[in-house]
């Protein structure tokens, strides 16, 4: 079994509007995908369906082969958690920032598993050395930073533990083209051995020569693959 | 000022300012107004008196002729007190928390619980021990010490120090600890939080814990001044209620120096003699009002992060 | 000739049952109105019923009859009951008065204050004070207790609209404290436990503890319930209310147009203390006396525990919680502590379960109903249609978004169906014999809708024809358009230059 991440017939939405129509969808090991589509069309809804944050949901999905979907209707987000520690970790749409926090104490939030606290400091290392404009706001409060640098320190936020599926729900959105390469490139970063990431974004130019496999999706529905891009 | 004044004046605001921050702590947390805070104190304090009266005399012949007799008596009746305080807390997160703090009008509902909580528990203690007040073991002896020239009371040295140290701990657990910054992270952003792998339930727990067990320990330590009786919760709760909104209801610090405020005002109202104790309430009531009025949010608005 | 089948009417569906009354339809119908006032005393809504021909009528809101039938038991029962719970009928409508005004203020204005018993205390306190010290009538301490809460009310009031809602409640709880306080520092009462007796009343002094005492106390209490939900239907459904709950749902948006709402909830807070007042004033006047307790703050907790458990919002809330609370406490008042302990529980189960007390589980059942209904449709949905739900319920005619489906499944199905070799067949042969693949793409298109439809236009003299092709309208009196400007010499390149065109609006749709 080498797929990380397997949906099946996944439907979700919000109320009585349903967003998502029976997705069925398979993330290999060691793959980085990319699913394209425009803003509204579900790409966010995908996200938040598999870690829990979504109004309802029904249909499979299976984590490394543990069942982390099922049909819910109440409770959004109490599973959340326990998802993450299964190793999943997600950057929201926008920014899942503290305001009040220094961007320290924010990476320092993401460590939430034992060897990733303990090795905090080291860790935080890397993340300064994957977006370097952040070393110098070690100590500043968040709330105060521009929307690329929050970028940047919610991505970090999700990089501090070492998790198996990454997803990344459009790391360009609302920033300048230089910084938005610079996160993309990060991502590429990104030791994916045994697990994935998967990034929502809907500007495809961006991910030229970065993803294994792009996906389109529209009004809900997976398009089928748009392209098998070689990296370059 | 009279020295004699300005130590019952930090007495009393030691006193106010462990009520205080516990509800403080407890909203500006998980957005929880706790009123069940006095009777968690009513409830540390019979059960200090149970288990001191049970281990006491135990303690008593094992230790007898020790010098620091007084202070293992005294550790033992605090330690119970915060076991106690913190198990009442605990029970209040598993009633008046879990089932709806992710539900609709969790702030309105989670009052009202609270409420009927200490209801039921002033009755239950009612109905228990009778509405006899009862006498906790004297612990800190009627002795005095002089502490740069002032004559200050065993047992106000005592209250006014292990509050200090007490809230000193509180605060920096808040701001250094991993427990406590899961807490901030959790109230600025909870969807964020989720997503860090924190869970609101997880970590809402030990805060009840906590506040319970601060509200155990002001049992005790007032122990020389007020009786335990079911009623005996009353006041602290009141008065710990509108000093935490004095100080601004999201507030720690605030609600630190709002109890110092209210602590000195009651003094000096006592003191004076064209007021005299009758009016304290009245005055502080009216300062109060004032306060809010001039600035709705009370006094620690701008000294701590604000609950968004 | 057979005889004519009668209608037989099966009931399908689950729409709540409703009771229609089935008039006389060759009568006028004359809705009787309360005296005085444009307003008629029940809601009747008449309607034809096309189906059985017949004039219906239904009561579209029955809950003047609920309150009918509750109050008309009770008024029914208390002549028979024993003294002890004929008292505790006397409490509970004293009580429950109190707690629909409260409403008032809570539901209504929405302020969150409980300085109720503050203000019933004090006015009760200055009336019989009048009455014993400077000789006032009795009848004028209603008149003194209005004022008084009037006056009561005004300084409440005043931090109400600065102090947020959660500070302001708090800060409440300890008026009732301060005035029990400050009460008993005057020394004039000391004497007695800060208490005042022998106050006048409308209850004559033989009669005081006996029997017909007991049943004027009775009257007296159930007339100032009616006053109270009378004061409660006045401003609640009239303009005050109104605006009230415009300002509820956005305030924003009704200071946009126009509403001062915080001068409405001022009014509202006023009228309600006055209101209080005079029911403090009853108080004095029921027991003949007035005491400290009505400030203790256990008996306020009470009371908030009737308003909770009721629903906070509702008059119905308000005394039904007064019944449950009452009954307990003093029916079972052999229990000592343990019934507290239950009212408690009670609280803590209602809260924990409801959105808003008792009162509202009907609408709060309902609207989760709703919700998962609606969440079940949504997922139960197919393979979607064309159309979005929410998009369907504005169709009035549901076999339009029936055929609206189908037409979706069937192109999808004869998209499958074009390929290279079907367009050829009919390239070579567009009206000859076809096969089944060619003949239902045929089918399919000659059903297509008028406006925009192909035609060919045969143009020329007969000799030299030449065919283009056009697009009709749709619309009468309005001329087809050219489509393009390409001119065919045969019918038959002309009829395959259609179908192409139509493959393509097939393909693209």
């Amino acid at each position: 079994m080498s797929a990380i991440l397997q949906i099946s017939d996944l439907s979700a939405g919000y109320g009585p509007l349903r967003v998502l129509h029976e997705i069925n969808f398979t993330v290999e090991r060691g793959e980085r995908l990319a699913i394209v589509g425009l803003n509204g069309h579900g790409k966010t809804t995908l996200f938040r369906a598999i870690t829990h944050l979504v109004g309802w949901q029904r249909g499979s999905i299976l984590f490394d082969g543990i069942e982390i979907g099922g049909q819910r209707s109440l409770g959004e987000g109490r599973r959340t958690p326990g998802i993450v520690r299964l190793g999943v970790a997600m950057t929201p749409q926008g920014d899942a920032i503290f305001p009040g926090l220094t961007v320290r104490q924010h990476l320092d939030c993401g460590a939430w598993s034992r060897n990733a606290w303990r090795e905090r400091a080291k860790r935080r290392e890397m993340i300064f050395d994957l977006f370097p404009p952040l070393r110098k706001l070690e100590n500043t409060t968040v709330g105060t930073l521009s929307g690329g640098e929050r970028r940047m320190v919610s991505v970090g936020r999700a990089l501090m533990t070492e998790a198996r599926l990454y997803l990344i729900d459009e790391p360009s959105l609302g920033l300048a083209p230089v910084i938005s390469q610079r996160v993309v490139a990060a991502l590429r970063e990104i030791d994916v051995r045994d697990g994935a990431i998967v990034i929502a974004e809907q500007n495809v130019s961006l991910l030229d020569g970065q993803v294994d496999r792009m996906i389109g999706m529209h009004a809900g529905r997976l398009r089928g693959d748009v392209g098998h891009v070689e990296l370059g | 000022m009279d020295a004699a004044l300005i130590v019952y004046a930090l007495n009393l605001s030691a006193i106010y300012a462990l009520m205080a921050i516990g509800i403080s702590l407890l909203w500006s947390s998980i957005g929880m107004l706790n009123m069940a805070h006095g009777a968690t104190f009513a409830v540390a304090g019979y059960g200090t008196l149970v288990i001191g009266n049970a281990v006491l005399p135990g303690i008593d012949s094992l230790f007898h002729g020790w010098a620091a007799l007084g202070v293992i008596r005294l550790a033992v009746l605090l330690a119970a007190g915060v076991g106690v305080g913190a198990l009442f807390g605990m029970v209040i997160y598993l009633l008046a928390f879990l089932p709806i703090h992710d539900k609709a009008n969790f702030a309105v509902r989670g009052m009202i619980v609270t409420l009927a909580i200490n209801l039921a528990t002033v009755q239950a203690l009612l109905w228990w021990f009778g509405p006899r007040q009862q006498a906790l073991p004297n612990v800190f002896g009627f002795g005095r010490l002089s502490l740069l020239g002032i004559p200050l009371r065993y047992d106000q040295a005592a209250t006014i120090g292990a509050t200090v140290v007490l809230l000193g701990v509180a605060l920096a657990w808040l701001r250094y600890s991993r427990k406590g910054l899961e807490i901030r992270a959790m109230m600025q952003n909870p969807e964020g939080a989720a997503l860090s792998g924190i869970s609101v339930r997880r970590t809402a727990l030990p805060v009840m814990a906590v506040t319970g067990a601060m509200a155990g320990a002001a049992a005790v330590l007032l122990s020389q001044t007020v009786y335990v009786s079911p009623g005996a919760g009353a006041m602290p709760l009141i008065k710990g209620m509108i000093i935490a909104l004095l100080g601004g209801l999201g507030s720690v610090p605030g609600a630190a120096v709002a109890a110092l405020l209210i602590g000195t005002l009651e003094a000096v109202t006592g003191a004076l003699p064209f007021l005299g104790q009758r009016m304290v309430l009245l005055v502080q009531f009216g300062f109060i009002i004032l306060v809010l009025i001039i600035r709705p949010r009370g006094i620690g608005g701008l000294l701590d992060e604000t609950r968004k | 000739m057979t005889d004519p089948i009668a209608p037989v009417f099966h009931r399908v569906g689950n729409r709540r049952h409703e009771y229609v009354l089935v008039p006389d339809g060759t009568r006028d119908w004359h809705r009787a109105r309360v005296p005085g006032l444009s307003r008629h005393w029940l809601k009747w809504r008449g309607g034809y019923n096309p189906k059985t021909l017949q004039r219906e009528r239904r009561l579209a809101d029955k809950r003047p009859l609920w309150w009918f039938l509750g109050l008309g038991a009770l008024v029914c029962a208390a002549p028979l009951l024993p003294d002890t719970l004929l008292q505790v009928a006397v409490v509970f409508c004293v009580f429950a008065a109190i707690n629909v005004i409260w409403t008032l203020i809570i539901g209504a204005a929405g302020i969150l204050s409980l300085a109720t018993m503050a203000v019933v205390g004090l006015a009760a306190y200055a009336s019989a004070a009048t009455n014993v010290y400077l000789g006032v009538p009795w009848p004028l301490m209603f008149v003194v207790g209005a004022l008084v809460g009037l006056v009561v009310g005004g300084l409440l009031a005043l931090p109400s609209t600065r102090i947020d809602g959660l500070y302001y409640a708090l800060l409440t709880i300890g008026v009732a404290e301060i005035c029990r306080v400050s009460i008993s520092q005057i020394r004039a009462l000391a004497p007695q436990n800060s208490s005042i007796n022998n106050v006048g009343s409308f209850i004559p002094q033989d009669w005081y503890l006996q029997r017909p005492g007991l049943l004027l106390s009775f009257a007296s209490a159930f007339v100032l319930l009616l006053a109270a939900l009378l004061l409660f239907r006045f401003i609640n459904s009239e303009r005050l209310g109104l605006q009230l709950q415009a300002a509820r749902e956005d305030e924003d948006f009704a200071e946009a147009t126009g509403i001062d709402y915080r001068r409405a909830r001022l009014n509202v807070f006023l009228i309600s203390s006055a209101a209080l007042g005079f029911v403090g004033a009853y108080y004095a006047m029921l027991y003949r006396s007035i005491s400290l307790n009505v400030f203790s703050l256990d008996q306020l907790l009470l009371m908030f525990a009737m308003i909770v458990i009721g629903g906070m919002g509702r008059a119905e809330g308000a005394v039904i919680g007064t019944a449950i609370v009452v009954v307990i406490d003093r029916a079972l008042i052999d229990l000592g502590p343990l019934r507290i302990i239950l009212i408690a529980a009670v609280m803590i189960a209602v809260t924990l379960t409801t959105h808003a007390g008792l009162a509202d589980v009907r609408t709060q059942f309902r609207g989760w109903r709703n919700r998962i209904k609606s969440e079940r449709r949504a997922a139960r949905t197919r393979k979607g249609g064309e159309v979005m739900p929410e998009e369907a319920t504005e169709i009035p005619d549901k076999q339009e978004i029936a055929y609206r489906r189908f037409d979706r499944r069937l192109r999808d199905r004869l998209k499958t169906l074009i390929t290279p070799d079907l367009l050829e067949e009919h390239k070579a042969a567009p009206l000859g014999p076809h096969s089944d693949a060619l003949a239902r793409v045929l089918n399919y298109f000659r059903r297509g809708e008028m406006p925009d439809k192909y035609a060919i236009l045969q143009d020329g003299p007969p000799e030299a024809w030449t065919y283009t092709v056009m697009a009709l309208s749709g619309e009468p009196g309005k001329p087809p358009r050219v489509v393009d400007d390409r001119v065919y010499q045969t019918r038959d390149e002309a009829y395959h230059a259609v179908f192409l065109l139509r493959v393509n609006d097939l393909l693209e749709s």
